[in-house]
């Protein structure tokens, strides 16, 4: 038995590195086999829409298809930057990204922060249980519920301000509520979800570290800032990197469900715009022009998290690329 | 930490629990005046205890071939069930070849993924490639390419990863192949980490929106997810009013109908969270720390 596998290792090591690539392959015929479902839907699903972007770059046709269609360069690109319109949409995608950013990051945090003062052990479990729950919901549901709330004739929102003897307010078709309705929706989802992560790592802090505070006469206040919140600065920092990409495109599904066409002003994205080009049009779809603004839309949020990335650099360990 | 009560303990705990009731009050509402009459809802007599208690706005929305809910909710149920199983088959599976060592091709494959991950094609191209397969208004779409999120692919590859190889060894020994292996050895001893993935699958596939929406014309195909949209949602040409209805002498306002619909679309999440909470909880944490 020995001898065989002296002789075969040998062997081995004079064959070159393609033969030894088809030795693997033969050894491990069955776990190939496993993997080609996986494999398809990484080549079909993954892989194959990357080419598709290509037709940023066609005058593209479906007619044609992608291999007949004709090559314009940048010209989708320039049409759509010289369209003044443009303007307002990168703005809406920006200011909603950055307000959802500003309110949607630290909320869980601080939340975390003072659920773990809670004595009870019931109550702090309970009440990390129930905010946990509004992440589970569709959006679909969120919003139906946000219209029912604030709908003009029947939602509560309203009939608590009749009876404050104030007129019904037009949410859903002011645009300067969109903002504001979208953060709070999107803070009211997720708040509970992102929290987890900082309850764990702050049950992680040694407790000796609070005693030494205690001894040098700091209170609950102090303590909770120069303690439980510098022990966690490394998890905020990953937190921030891992959720930046995310944070930064904007929940499709949610501006689809909240706009229409009165509020575009504030409302309409880039990510909804490059949907209407391809999905909501009045004539014929544009796939070229959607295909472009989308690849825009990925490529500044891509610079973004990169220029996060490297400032996050500079103020701590914590980096993923 | 563990000194008596002072005044900051109180105020926070209560605030802490009007917070809680904020997630779940919506909610109960909601329930509420999808049992109520109609009449007392307008009169905002409705606030956390339903008024003239009926089933009415329920059995309404499961009858009536207007609005299609009883067909929304069977494909509800279909892409949940098989979109789940295929995708925890196909996920698991893949991460537990990837995760075998003598498997060489692991580093370009996960590469591959990670790749395809954080840079994702878009819309629209994604749109032209599920064109050419044929995936356009076909129950097919909602299965197929949803088969492998990567952010589960990983957890489930770490997971396996910590599995040691002298049980692999041991049955190697014994003569089983890889696939006897995966299916008699891992597969039952990874049912935690299955379930998690399993749980978040099934939660993504219900409340698929966007998938449905762009591919999914036919009537007949559509979820309760776009149902809703259509009906509570949408105001434009896409969607339909919901009108009030009078069904045996009571009244049932196009509130009580469009809260039914909403309740009726979250019983799945309400009856499996208490069960599931603590398989999300881990599963995020595995997910954000080791990766």
């Amino acid at each position: 038995m020995i001898n065989q596998a002296a002789v075969t290792t040998s062997q081995r090591k004079k064959k070159g590195l393609l033969q030894r690539a088809a030795q693997n392959l033969k050894d491990s015929k069955l776990l190939w086999i496993m993997l080609i479902p996986g494999l398809l839907v990484l080549v079909l699903f993954k892989i194959a829409p990357i080419f598709g972007i290509a037709i940023a770059f066609q005058n593209y046709s479906p007619f044609l298809g992608v291999f007949k269609s004709e090559w314009v360069g940048f010209k989708n690109f320039q049409t759509f930057l010289s369209d003044p319109y443009a303007l307002t949409l990168i703005k809406n995608t920006v200011l909603l990204a950055f307000w959802t950013l500003i309110f949607s990051f630290p909320i869980p945090v601080v939340f975390a922060l003072f659920l773990n003062e809670v004595k009870s052990k019931v109550i702090k479990t309970g009440v990390q249980t129930v905010s946990f729950f509004p992440y589970f919901i569709s959006t679909a549901v969120a919003v139906s519920i946000l219209i029912s709330f604030v709908s003009p004739s029947e939602g509560l929102i309203n009939i608590l301000l009749l009876h404050m003897g104030i007129k019904p307010i037009f949410f859903m078709s002011t645009p300067g509520w969109f903002i504001p309705l979208y953060v709070i929706l999107s803070v009211w989802q997720t708040f509970g979800y992102n929290a987890i992560v900082y309850l764990a790592a702050i049950t992680g802090i040694d407790t000796t570290l609070y005693e030494a505070a205690d001894m040098d006469g700091a209170g609950r206040w102090k303590q909770m800032f120069y303690v439980t919140l510098p022990s966690i600065k490394n998890m905020i920092v990953t937190m921030f990197i891992l959720n930046m990409g995310s944070i930064l495109s904007v929940d499709i599904n949610k501006v689809l469900m909240m706009y229409n066409p009165s509020i575009y002003s504030t409302a309409d994205v880039l990510q909804t715009y490059v949907y209407r080009m391809a999905f909501a049009t009045n004539g014929f779809p544009d796939y070229s022009l959607g295909a472009a603004v989308g690849l825009f839309q990925s490529v500044f949020a891509f610079i973004l998290v990169f220029a996060t990335n490297q400032v996050s650099k500079k103020f701590s360990e914590s980096a993923i690329f | 930490m563990k000194k008596k009560s002072t005044a900051f303990d109180y105020v926070n705990t209560i605030l802490l629990i009007l917070l809680a009731l904020v997630c779940i009050y919506p909610f109960l509402n909601i329930l509420c005046v999808s049992l109520s009459d109609g009449k007392a809802v307008m009169a905002g007599k409705v606030y956390i205890w339903p008024a003239d208690a009926n089933i009415y706005a329920y059995k309404y929305i499961l009858s009536s071939p207007r609005l299609g809910v009883l067909q929304a909710l069977w494909n509800s149920v279909w892409y949940t069930g098989v979109g789940t199983v295929v995708a925890v088959f196909v996920t698991f599976m893949s991460a537990y070849v990837l995760s075998r060592k003598r498997f060489k091709a692991s580093k370009v494959i996960m590469t591959l993924f990670l790749i395809t991950y954080v840079f994702e094609a878009g819309l629209i191209p994604n749109y032209i490639i599920n064109r050419s397969l044929g995936l356009v208004n076909n129950p097919l779409i909602m299965i197929l390419p949803p088969a492998i999120n990567t952010f589960y692919l990983i957890i489930s590859k770490s997971f396996l990863n910590e599995i040691p190889e002298s049980i692999e060894e041991a049955a190697f020994i014994d003569g089983a192949n890889d696939f006897q292996i995966f299916s008699k050895i891992f597969f039952p001893i990874s049912k935690p980490s299955i379930a998690t993935i399993a749980l978040f699958y099934a939660v993504t596939r219900w409340n698929d929106f966007l998938n449905p929406l762009i591919y999914l014309q036919n009537d007949a195909l559509k979820p309760l997810q776009l149902i809703l949209y259509s009906f509570c949602i949408s105001t434009d040409r896409t969607g339909s009013m919901l009108e009030n209805v009078m069904v045996n002498g009571v009244m049932i306002m196009h509130s009580n109908i469009a809260d039914a619909m909403i309740f009726l679309t979250i019983i799945p999440i309400v009856i499996a969270y208490p069960f599931a909470q603590k398989y999300f909880t881990k599963g995020i944490l595995v997910g954000s720390v080791k990766e």
